[in-house]
């Protein structure tokens, strides 16, 4: 009997320490695989997210040496900085932008996907807008709102809608509206192609046995396409939320954040507080506490969806 | 088929990776060298390039190199360069960005260089160069200049019955009225407001932004409350044009080349600009006056040298050749500009056939003591940057007046005592 | 299968088209036209078409110059993005441990916003001896943290069965990524290469601030120029624009049919 199980544990030794090996090179692998990638992040976001970390508790300018300030920038920001609470609810609200476009994507990929005539060239137009400048679409976009003679200007005028021009871009109650229709403009074609990739990706057979059972479409579209879609949603509600805290060439070309700060996000905020006022530290702090923020807004979003960030799920 | 493809990508990456300058920047540190930024002149490239030749006459061992940036993107790229400590050497800065700098120990104090060569300071018109002393030091010299001014226009004028410009904030508002009331679309008054632009219409009515030794902001007073309350009034009435207080350059100058709107509040460059642009614009249809009180805002800009340069006597060879009655004069034909030297001004002004230009240039040069909005102190942007926001909300209906006065109040005091 | 009348949706689709389209219309009608565009009404069709607009533009800046180094640019990003991006989405369908972690970091990472980093990425690219080269421009668009998740997800719904038989002959794990995985990918590709091409072709605050040479200047940064130039006669800025706009688009066109039949056809099942 002791000879049995003494042989049964030699037997099992080499066989775990190979495996054990395999596991080390696997291991090795695997984080040779991630290496490169997350060089580029450390240089180009963790190290400068830093940086801000250590700025935000010092007094600093560029040709002076640093003083220690302890909690003074972020006193200023959550007890005196009017402007930064405001910038804030602003980011909330152009983050509207987010569903709203989602919603018009998915209503879109929905109509290019069914089967008709002439989708691609549908397809190929609602994406065009994507892949420009925000630079050039926010010159093009300042043209056409123009208050004396732009576009939209003209059409309302001459529709009877309004009677006398509007500087939308100028006015207190229409700049960020205004702003967001840009935004969704340019983003729209992009949700519309993600969401059409889900669409598609969805078995089809499953609508056949939800039709043979007498589903309606409707219903179908609550109990298939919907939950089915959640991930590709996802992705969409992701790259929302980053593109509209991270909109900076846009509301920089068409207001850069003005009348007021009627259109400041906090991206802009920052870098007016950094380049035009050179308050580095201060900057900082701002921009650690959006980082913070956004973070959780991801998190939650995260936990909302119910699962790993990104992860595709077509299985049943 | 692919792979044809990537290997050309590839191929691609190595070869533009070797074609990169910046990877030997040890080949480039060796050799003496200046760099010259200046602010939005793209335009004026080869006469820089006349600059830089007449330099090297002097120094035969020394490289200049050119850099350009537009305005709005100007301080992010110095600011960059002068944290990585690469700042440019001569610099050409707007307005009283430059203060900012000074404070900061970031600028050459040229106070021993015109010491020791008065015949340089003596180009340049004395109160003029008051717009660059900070702490008793001269720490820029003139590049070019101008200030507001009041250009109106004599159709609107004559149909609205009015035989000259006002001379008070009260006849402005009230002549804008009779101009605006002429037909429909018209409007009365319209001003630039970047840079303090507008602060002549406070300033006239004896608001003061802040206190003398400029620790404390002075502005609320009812003068203030008087003076806010009557343009806020004035632009719900459609008397004062709304863009006065949402455009920026393009749009208020368009606004007053359409020939709507009776008086603007502008510097030389706009006048000029309109002039350009407006067909209904001659010496007959076009006033310029000064300000009532005198009063006008500089819009100036100045040389300097960055204080992380490793040849400041050389750079001060460089800002001399610059601000030369030579390089001036073109600098002056070319834009038909001031630029506080003041022989070519002089010469500039006497040689000008449109009595308009003429006329706008002397009046810039005149009422130098009533210069205002050039506060030299480093926090102008912070202060600005406080004050504005608040007040466009109230000239705008957004915010009655006192409040705003009383937020404007306390976020330029926070301002003021920040560190 | 499904008898229902079409045209409502062609109707939606036209408008919608219509409404995504005017913008470009307008912008071509301005650049296009002599006429003085501030006068209102605007007309509606472009009256006395000239190039004068587009010829102005041409000779304001080295256009081809600065054309040749977008693309250089742009194509050092697309090839560093595929392989850095497949590799790290390869690596995370995987478990191993600190995974949590690292999807954390990575989750981190998309929530710093690239505006606020300027200045340190600045100082690290002068560290690395980088400034005012193609590289330096590049690197930091590297790796798209969304490309990477576009990449596990593509891998993920890859049969693991396929991955097992490999594995069982014996075929190395690098080999699996290239020949079994990558081939099976080909969506993912796609994606990839259309958006950081589109990332690195339009970005424009780095390029800004890293490069001193004009011989060194991309697309943006003209646009940028141009602004400085002719902020007045906008004529001449709009047909800039079209001029800055065109050869993305034109690239994006030619290259759309091969992305997005792959992206779309390669992924439906079923």
């Amino acid at each position: 009997m002791a000879t049995e199980a003494l042989s049964a544990r030699d037997a099992a030794r080499p066989r775990r320490r190979l495996f054990r090996r395999q596991r080390h090179r696997e291991a090795a692998f695997v984080w040779c695989l991630l290496l490169p990638a997350l060089a580029i992040f450390l240089l180009y976001r963790l190290i400068p997210l830093g940086w801000n970390f250590l700025l935000s508790f010092q007094f600093w300018e560029p040709t002076k040496p640093a003083e220690f300030a302890g909690l003074y920038h972020y006193e200023e920001m959550f007890v005196y900085d009017d402007v930064f609470w405001q910038a804030l609810g602003n980011t909330f609200v152009y983050m509207a932008m987010a569903p709203i476009s989602i919603v018009a994507a998915l209503v879109l990929a929905l109509l290019v996907d069914s089967r008709i005539r002439g989708r691609g060239v549908y397809r190929t137009i609602i994406f065009l807008s994507y892949p420009l400048m925000a630079v050039a679409v926010g010159v093009i976009w300042r043209w056409l709102y123009d208050g004396k003679v732009g576009l939209f200007n003209y059409i309302l005028r001459s529709a009877g809608l309004i009677d006398a021009p509007i500087a939308f871009l100028e006015t207190f109650a229409t700049a960020m509206p205004a702003v967001i229709v840009a935004a969704i403009w340019q983003i729209v074609g992009f949700f519309m192609i993600i969401l059409l990739t889900g669409l598609q990706s969805i078995p089809q057979h499953l609508y056949e046995a939800a039709s043979i059972d007498g589903a309606s479409r409707f219903r179908q579209f609550w109990r298939i396409t919907l939950p089915l879609l959640r991930p590709s949603l996802f992705l969409c509600f992701v790259i929302g939320i980053i593109a509209s805290f991270t909109s900076f060439d846009l509301i920089y070309v068409m207001t850069n954040g003005g009348p007021g700060h009627a259109t400041e996000l906090l991206i802009t905020y920052i870098y007016k507080v950094a380049f035009t006022l050179t308050q580095f530290d201060y900057a900082g702090a701002l921009t650690v506490v959006m980082f913070l923020l956004f973070l959780g807004v991801a998190l939650l979003g995260n936990l909302l969806a119910g699962g790993e960030a990104g992860k595709v799920d077509i299985t049943e | 088929m692919q792979k044809t493809w990537l290997v050309a990508a590839l191929s691609a990456v190595v070869g533009a990776t070797f074609l990169a300058p910046g990877l030997a920047p040890g080949a480039m540190a060796q050799e003496k060298k200046l760099t010259l930024l200046t602010w939005n002149l793209p335009i004026y490239e080869e006469k820089f390039r006349g600059w830089i030749a007449d330099f090297k006459e002097l120094h035969p061992d020394f490289e200049v190199e050119w850099l350009d940036k537009k305005g709005t993107e100007w301080a992010t790229f110095y600011q960059t360069q002068l944290i990585a400590g690469t700042a440019p050497d001569i610099i050409d800065v707007q307005g009283m960005l430059w203060a900012e700098y000074a404070a900061a120990d970031g600028l050459v104090d040229l106070t021993p260089y015109l010491d020791k060569e008065p015949d340089v300071r003596d180009r340049f018109n004395k109160e003029g160069m008051t717009l660059w002393q900070y702490d008793g030091r001269q720490y820029m010299l003139p590049y070019y200049f101008s200030k507001s001014l009041m250009i109106y226009n004599k159709n609107l004028f004559e149909a609205a019955g009015l035989d000259g410009p006002p001379d008070s904030l009260e006849a402005i508002l009230e002549d804008g009225r009779k101009i605006a009331a002429t037909d429909e679309g018209r409007s009365g008054f319209i001003t630039l407001n970047f840079d303090w632009l507008y602060w002549p219409l406070f300033a006239m009515n004896g608001v003061e932004l802040l206190n003398e030794d400029m620790t404390e902001a002075a502005f609320n007073t009812p003068e203030m409350l008087d003076t806010l309350t009557k343009l806020a009034e004035a632009t719900s009435a459609g008397v004062v044009n709304n863009i006065a207080w949402t455009g920026r350059w393009v749009e208020p100058n368009n606004a007053f080349a359409t020939g709507d709107i009776g008086m603007y509040q502008a510097h030389g460059a706009a006048l000029f600009w309109i002039a350009g642009n407006a067909e209904w614009v001659n010496q007959d249809t076009l006033g310029v006056a000064a300000w009532p009180g005198g009063w006008g805002v500089p819009n100036a800009h100045g040389l300097g040298i960055s204080a992380s340069t490793k040849y400041p006597d050389e750079a001060f060879d460089f800002l001399k050749i610059a601000t030369s009655d030579k390089w001036q004069t073109v600098m002056a034909d070319t834009f038909t500009i001031l630029t506080l030297n003041e022989k070519v001004d002089e010469a500039l002004i006497a040689g000008l056939d449109d009595p308009l230009k003429a006329e706008t240039l002397r009046l810039s040069l005149a009422n130098m003591d009533k210069a205002t909005g050039n506060w030299v102190t480093p926090k102008d942007a912070a202060i600005k940057e406080a004050f504005w926001p608040e007040i466009q909300a109230a000239l705008l209906g957004q915010k009655s007046p006192q409040e705003a006065i009383d937020a404007a109040e306390s976020k330029v005091n926070r301002a003021l005592r920040r560190r | 299968m499904h008898r229902y009348p079409r045209w409502p949706i062609h109707a939606a689709l036209i408008l919608v088209s219509v409404a995504m389209l005017l913008p470009f219309y307008w912008v071509l009608k301005t650049s296009l036209t002599g006429e003085n565009i501030f006068a209102y009404p605007p007309s509606l069709l472009p009256q006395g078409i000239q190039p004068f607009f587009y010829v102005d533009a041409w000779y304001a800046i080295p256009f081809a110059r600065f054309f040749l180094n977008s693309v250089l640019v742009a194509a050092m990003v697309i090839v560093a993005n595929l392989i850095f991006n497949a590799a790290a989405g390869y690596a995370l369908t995987k478990q191993f441990r600190g995974k949590t972690a690292i999807l954390f970091v990575l989750l981190s990472c998309m929530m710093i916003p690239f505006q606020a980093t300027i200045i340190p990425a600045y100082l690290i690219t002068a560290e690395l001896g980088l400034l005012n080269s193609y590289l330096g421009l590049a690197l930091p668009a590297f790796s798209h943290i969304i490309c990477i998740f576009i990449f596990k997800a593509n891998f993920d719904a890859i049969p693991p069965s396929l991955i097992q038989a490999a594995r069982i002959d014996g075929v190395p794990e690098w080999k699996i990524l290239l020949r079994v995985m990558l081939p099976l990918a080909k969506p993912a590709i796609a994606t990839n290469v259309i958006l950081s091409f589109i990332w690195s072709w339009n970005d424009f605050l780095w390029p800004l601030i890293i490069i001193r040479d004009v011989q060194m200047q991309t697309m943006p940064l003209g646009l940028s120029t141009f602004l400085a130039y002719f902020e007045d006669t906008t004529g001449a800025l709009y047909a800039f624009c079209v001029m800055v706009l065109v050869p993305g688009l034109l690239i994006f066109l030619l290259a759309q049919n091969q992305f997005i039949q792959g992206l779309t056809s390669g992924a439906r099942k079923g």
